[in-house]
């Protein structure tokens, strides 16, 4: 057991709250330092678009205190940022030109979004690349007299930030460069319901197309011109084109990077002493054993839980992520969507099945004898039996037909 | 330290009777009345649900309320919490209707009233004695014991169900 160890982590959000109270857990006598380059203190980011509709406060999106972030006595340093790693003193510089001794790291710097180059005037302001409580305060500000957004990609993020907006009377274009919206979570066919209601609550989808630049007026954002020339006025754009992990204060130190920081399934780096999870950690996909990066709270939280639990002595292997793991419910329609979820013409077994207001995708291995991918639109019952099944890599030869007709229950699997 | 009481499922002892499922309705209903809870918006949910298993066996499942609970974990708006009696319990002025829980929890237990767009689930029956389902289960099917007292209980069962030559 370690005892009275001096723990630091790099970043206070899902990653790093979770490790920060499984250690104090765990080892109730530890002393541990969070460091984030934030000057809110730390929140619920998925919250975050609902700071510019105006449906939540920052005191309503707090983590500290809320649901498993319950642990006393951490040392939580705000408006501290980590500009380096020296792993052979086991000491951090903090940009303010402090040093921060350690026995143990944990990284959980995170992910900031991409802003493609190839788009012109994306430092102009109301252009958002929305991640933030600060940025998500700012655009509530500007949407109060804002008339039109442009939402550049059709992910989830820029759907979530398109109803905050519609919520504010501001009318929302999506400028979509794949053929379909959501295109990260789903094919094509998947979406066409979701599409179809997203178009009825009043967005305006254009797909196949991409921004090419971004014009500037007297107060700032005023037009996107689309790489057909056409030119659309607006006043806010938001850029929703993924996220890469934080890793740039890394570069000097000896971690190994493949894109994120890759660790070992006790979320372990290269050095002894030295972990990281979250959208900045390298995982594992279970079905696969693929490295993944993702961007998922859920990811983010659950590793940063066994990234705590390892560092303070109590060895749990992380279970990895699916890389899409999504669940959210836009325009009145809820939809999940989990692993393999673009068999394209592989070799898969799938069954689409359309029912009333319901979709389903179901996504078998090719012998039929595990589920590998799921997406459910309209109706979400049981999702998590069917996660459990995937991940775990259940044999489910026995209860595919349960499955295929969507009346399993985890009695089956209990029981059976 | 006094141990915490949970719902334990005896499965064997289940008849399908599906008395849990309108006594936990009742309990989360606005009225806690079985007339007037038939008429109320949103229709009141039971939190326990008897599924089958195959040969038409029933058996009630319901929130195991986990250690590190997947769904407390998961959720993108802090709120699912643990209770100092160890219940795992959302806060309905919390949930965002995000569905995340419902997409990690392995045992399906996690109901969602779509008007309101909030999850629910077993909560024990955080304001009664003991949970409305086990009170309500005429074949003690459900029980409302600490860990030790239900293995105890189990044991107990076995040995005379041996000494009477049942032993399975
Ligand atoms: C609007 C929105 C909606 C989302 N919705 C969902 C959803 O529904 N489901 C889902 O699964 N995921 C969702 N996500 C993604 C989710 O928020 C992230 O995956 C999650 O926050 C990752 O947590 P993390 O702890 O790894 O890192 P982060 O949340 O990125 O936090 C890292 C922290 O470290 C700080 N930091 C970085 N570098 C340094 C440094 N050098 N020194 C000090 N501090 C540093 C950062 O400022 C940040 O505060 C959403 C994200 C957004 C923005």
């Amino acid at each position: 057991m370690a005892a009275n160890q001096t723990y630091v982590i790099i970043g206070a959000s899902a990653a790093g709250l979770s490790a920060a109270c499984a250690i104090v857990k765990t080892e109730p006598e530890a002393k541990v330092t969070v460091l984030s380059e934030e000057t809110d203190s730390p929140y619920f980011r998925p919250m975050i678009p609902f700071i510019i509709s105006g449906e939540k406060s920052p005191a309503d999106v707090a983590m500290t205190g809320q649901g498993p972030y319950q642990a006393k006595g951490i040392d939580l340093r705000l408006n501290t940022r980590v500009v380096s790693l020296d792993t052979h003193s086991n000491q951090v510089k903090t940009k303010s030109g402090d040093t921060v001794l350690f026995d143990r790291l944990l990284i959980a710097s995170g992910s900031s979004p991409y802003i493609p180059r190839d788009i012109e005037g994306t430092g102009i302001k109301g252009v958002y690349a929305l991640r933030t409580l600060a940025q998500a305060r700012d655009a509530a500000q500007r949407s109060s007299s804002a008339r039109h957004a442009i939402l550049l990609g059709g992910g989830l993020l820029n759907l979530k930030a398109a109803f905050a907006l519609l919520e504010k009377k501001v009318a929302v274009t999506l400028v979509v460069y794949s053929p379909e919206i959501l295109s990260q979570l789903m094919e094509p066919d998947d979406a066409v319901m979701i599409r179809q209601a997203l178009e009825h609550a009043g967005l305006k989808i254009m797909t196949g197309r991409s921004a090419k630049t971004i014009v500037q007026g007297p107060n700032g954002v005023k037009a996107v011109i689309l790489d057909n020339g056409v030119d659309i006025p607006c006043d806010m754009v938001f850029i929703g084109k993924g996220v890469r992990p934080c890793v740039d204060f890394l570069k000097s130190s000896d971690m190994e990077i493949d894109q994120g920081v890759v660790v070992d399934p006790y979320t372990r780096t290269s050095r002894e002493n030295i972990f990281a999870a979250g959208d900045v950690a390298v995982t594992f996909d279970p079905v696969t054993g693929n490295r993944v990066v993702t961007g998922l709270w859920t990811n983010a939280a659950e590793m940063g839980l066994c990234a705590g639990k390892n560092m303070a002595g109590d060895p749990t292997a992380y279970a990895g992520t699916f890389g899409v793991m999504n669940a959210t419910q836009v325009a009145g329609l809820p939809f999940v969507s989990m692993g393999q979820v673009h068999p394209g013409s592989g070799d898969y077994e799938v069954h689409r099945n359309v029912s009333g207001n319901a979709y389903r995708k179901l996504v078998f291995s090719k012998e039929g004898k595990h589920l590998v991918g799921l997406v459910m639109v309209g109706d979400i019952t049981h999702a998590g039996l069917y996660r459990y099944i995937m991940r775990e890599q259940r044999d489910i030869r026995r209860v595919k037909e349960k499955i295929i007709g969507q009346t399993l229950t985890s009695a089956h699997l209990m029981y059976g | 330290m006094d141990q915490i009481k949970e719902i334990f499922v005896r499965k064997d002892l289940c008849m399908g009777c599906h008395s849990c499922e309108l006594a936990c309705a009742v309990a989360h209903s606005a009225s806690k009345n079985i007339y007037e809870a038939m008429g109320e918006h949103p229709m009141p949910k039971s939190r326990v649900y008897v599924e089958t298993v195959s040969a038409s066996v029933p058996v009630p499942i319901l929130c195991r309320h986990c250690e590190d609970a997947p769904c407390m974990h998961a959720c993108i708006a802090g709120a699912i919490h643990r209770t100092a009696d160890q219940a795992v319990v959302t806060d309905a002025d919390k949930c965002i209707g995000c569905w995340t829980c419902v997409m990690v929890c392995p045992y399906g237990v996690i109901g969602r009233h779509l008007e309101a767009r909030k999850a629910y689930r077993c909560d024990r029956c955080q304001d009664r004695d003991q949970p409305a389902c086990v009170s309500a289960c005429p074949t003690k099917a459900l029980v409302y014991q600490t860990v030790t007292d239900f293995s105890k209980d189990l044991r107990r069962k076995a040995a005379e169900e041996l000494s009477r030559g049942e032993g399975r």
